[in-house]
């Protein structure tokens, strides 16, 4: 056991993960030689050739397709996008060949699509964005959004070894973030044996009886900063990490409800077509006779992601406004 | 010799016009003292089947069972059994094939929607693709597409989608597994002239070349991407002017010729497989047919050249004509063929109207894998 960093977790999923099956290999811009735009990979070429560990040319949608080929051709490719943003390039052989293909043609395709994503100090519109929206509508995905290095870990090893393709978030405000500074509900210790932590399945970073707080990725921050806050005001307020958009903890989402009969969905994503509408919606469909006040979200403001500190800050939702929201449900 | 003699005195070629049945010596004549590049037309040479009977009769028989197989499916379209579309490759067939026929049983196959020949050249059988394109419970789809966009994973032949151009990356991805294991096997894939426009013809090429991956690309040319004519889709006299670009060498072949192409993939997919990397063949051919069964093509087509082709250049009968002329096969044997073909076709069709639709509490299964 031991206290690791975020991006030293993904790093020892994918070397464990490496040694134990030899189909697994990874594909992605300046991972080999370079070790990746935020080092997951240092010193990985070295150790498993340049055929396992595999620089390419500069084409998204060319990669993953060929991630994909390999894929039905019995690999489990592990493709690094340099950062989620560059997705775009790739949705039509996502959406429209991956996801579907077992489906279609009883074809597996493990496959998992690592994707740095969400804000970091004013890396602007197009190193910022949160990609499960544009995913969340699409049969065939996973979509898992680990928050701790030990999420991280176990889920990266469950991702690989899962026989469909997985689209795993990873956050590039996590990968370095210092021990010391993390909530004690994630610092979790990292056990170097292996392990998996199953995809679909929430985590109760704090337990309370009066509000649910439902989020996952960056904003686990600040909801267990706000639920501290309203703690010292009286209010206890409950957070789930969700840990997996899809499949997501169905179950966790409406116990909880049915338990505190208010529930507030937090997210880093915009808040129009963020995947909050659809938790806020079944909680509405199938707890409703639960419910002491009105289901709320917050999320990012309706805009693209500015760059400039103030107006970056004015763009995503922040602990204030968390505190403001759980004060008023409080009161409701 | 006309055109090369037209090249001669200094008029320019007409871009891309490879209508013209000439066209291929005018290209000769620029290109072909470019390193890598070689084309082939109107020539039977250096068969790679050798003089083995049986070998010439499967082929002759898989082409012709293509045409049948697809003129038994249009005839089922009219009379109502097939929902959607349907795609034909009239004129194809030999390219098909004799391509598809080079392959061993554990090489993958990346097809498209005119490859009929190739399905059937792999092992996939015609009742399980009549059943595909009726939505029928016993095709590899069960269902859940249809025309020709299925695979049929037992006999390793992906499913395409309707996105012209992924082919080719999901093929550079196929073959880099096989070159990540160090086997011997290459991948063959296939796409239209159209699709060469896409960015992932180029992003799939490119990536094939820089890794040196065993794969195949014949580029199906032809001369319709649905209305559009080669010259309003690229600017170059030919698609293998590309290859060099890539650093791959390019054949220019004669598609209406089963015996040509099945020497020429041949020979590259044994490049391929002993490390040489990837090869652009183009296959020119004429789309003796609409778009798809919808299209009434007769309204853009130049009808008295589309007559030219069917009867000058029909891959069928320029085979039938071939075995005859070499006394490879009898009139009998020939004719014994096609008829076999046809029975064949109109069983798989009655096969296949037997195999039940899917059932709709099926509708949830296999979206995500065990």
């Amino acid at each position: 056991m031991s206290q690791i960093t975020y991006r030293e977790a993904i790093s020892a999923a994918l070397w464990d993960e490496m040694e134990r099956d030899e189909n697994v290999f990874l594909l992605g811009e300046d991972i080999g030689f370079g070790g990746g735009a935020f080092y997951i990979t240092k010193g990985f070429q070295e150790h498993f050739g340049q055929d396992r560990v595999a620089d390419v040319p500069l084409s998204e949608a060319g990669f993953t397709g060929a991630a994909i080929g390999a894929a039905l051709n019995g690999m489990r490719p592990v493709v690094e996008f340099q950062f989620a943003d560059f997705v775009t390039e790739s949705f039509k052989m996502i959406i429209d060949f991956a996801a579907g293909n077992h489906y279609r043609n009883n074809g597996p395709v493990p496959l998992v699509l690592r994707l740095p994503a969400a804000a970091l100090v004013s890396a602007g519109p197009f190193h910022s964005q949160n990609p499960e929206p544009w995913f969340f509508t699409t049969p065939g995905l996973k979509i898992v959004a680990p928050a701790t290095a030990y999420d991280a870990k176990g889920m990266l090893k469950s991702a690989i070894r899962d026989n469909n393709p997985v689209i795993y978030l990873e956050y590039k405000k996590f990968y370095n973030y210092p021990l010391d500074d993390l909530p004690e509900a994630l610092r979790l210790d990292v056990p170097e044996e292996d392990y998996t932590v199953p995809l679909g399945v929430a985590r109760v970073l704090r337990e309370g009886e009066e509000i649910s707080l439902v989020t996952f990725g960056t904003t686990v921050l600040e909801a267990l900063e706000a639920a501290d806050v309203l703690a010292r005001e009286g209010v206890e307020v409950e957070v789930i990490d969700l840990r997996s958009i899809f499949p997501f903890d169905k179950g966790a989402i409406l116990e909880s409800v049915k338990k505190t009969g208010k529930l507030l969905v937090l997210h880093e994503a915009r808040k129009r077509g963020g995947v909050a509408g659809e938790f806020a919606s079944i909680a509405a469909e199938e707890a409703f006779e639960y419910l002491d006040a009105p289901i709320r979200r917050v999320g990012a403001i309706d805009t693209p992601i500015p760059l400039s500190p103030p107006l970056e800050k004015a763009y995503l939702p922040g602990t204030d406004e968390v505190i403001g929201v759980l004060r008023e449900l409080a009161a409701y | 010799m006309e055109g090369a003699k037209a090249q001669a005195s200094g008029i320019p070629v007409t871009r891309g016009d490879f209508a013209r049945l000439d066209y291929f010596e005018d290209l000769q004549e620029r290109y072909l003292s470019i390193e890598g590049l070689e084309a082939r037309w109107h020539t039977i040479e250096a068969l790679s089947l050798g003089d083995d009977h049986d070998k010439f009769m499967r082929l002759h028989h898989l082409v012709s069972l293509t045409r049948a197989v697809e003129e038994t499916l249009d005839s089922a379209f009219r009379s109502g059994h097939i929902p959607g579309t349907a795609f034909f490759g009239r004129g194809n067939e030999a390219a098909s094939v004799a391509s598809a026929s080079c392959l061993e049983d554990e090489e993958w196959l990346i097809p498209m929607h005119r490859n009929c020949g190739s399905h059937l050249a792999k092992g996939h059988p015609a009742a399980s693709i009549m059943a595909h394109f009726f939505g029928r419970a016993g095709g590899p789809s069960a269902g859940r597409d249809g025309n020709f966009h299925m695979g049929y994973h037992p006999k390793k032949i992906t499913g395409l989608i309707s996105h012209i151009g992924t082919t080719v990356p999901i093929a550079s991805g196929a073959a880099w597994a096989e070159k990540i294991r160090g086997t011997d096997r290459a991948v063959l894939a296939y796409i239209g002239d159209g699709g060469t426009s896409a960015g992932d013809f180029h992003e799939g090429i490119n990536l094939a070349a820089v890794k040196q991956l065993p794969l195949v690309v014949i580029v199906d040319n032809n001369q319709y991407a649905y209305k559009t004519l080669p010259k309003e889709q690229f600017a170059c006299d030919s698609i293998i002017l590309k290859a060099p670009g890539y650093g791959i060498p390019g054949y220019l072949i004669d598609g209406t010729n089963a015996l040509l192409m099945h020497k020429i993939c041949g020979d590259a997919l044994d490049h391929a497989r002993s490390g040489g990397g990837p090869t652009l063949i183009e296959s020119v051919t004429m789309r003796i047919t609409g778009h798809s069964v919808y299209d009434k093509f007769t309204d853009y087509v130049d009808i008295e050249m589309h007559s030219k082709w069917a009867e000058e250049r029909d891959p069928i009968k320029q085979l039938d004509v071939y075995l005859l002329k070499n006394k490879i096969a009898t009139t009998d044997e020939i004719g014994e063929s096609h008829a076999r073909a046809r029975k064949e076709a109109e069983k798989a069709r009655d096969e296949a109207l037997k195999s039940p639709f899917p059932d709709p509490r099926t509708i949830t299964d296999g979206v995500y894998a065990p």
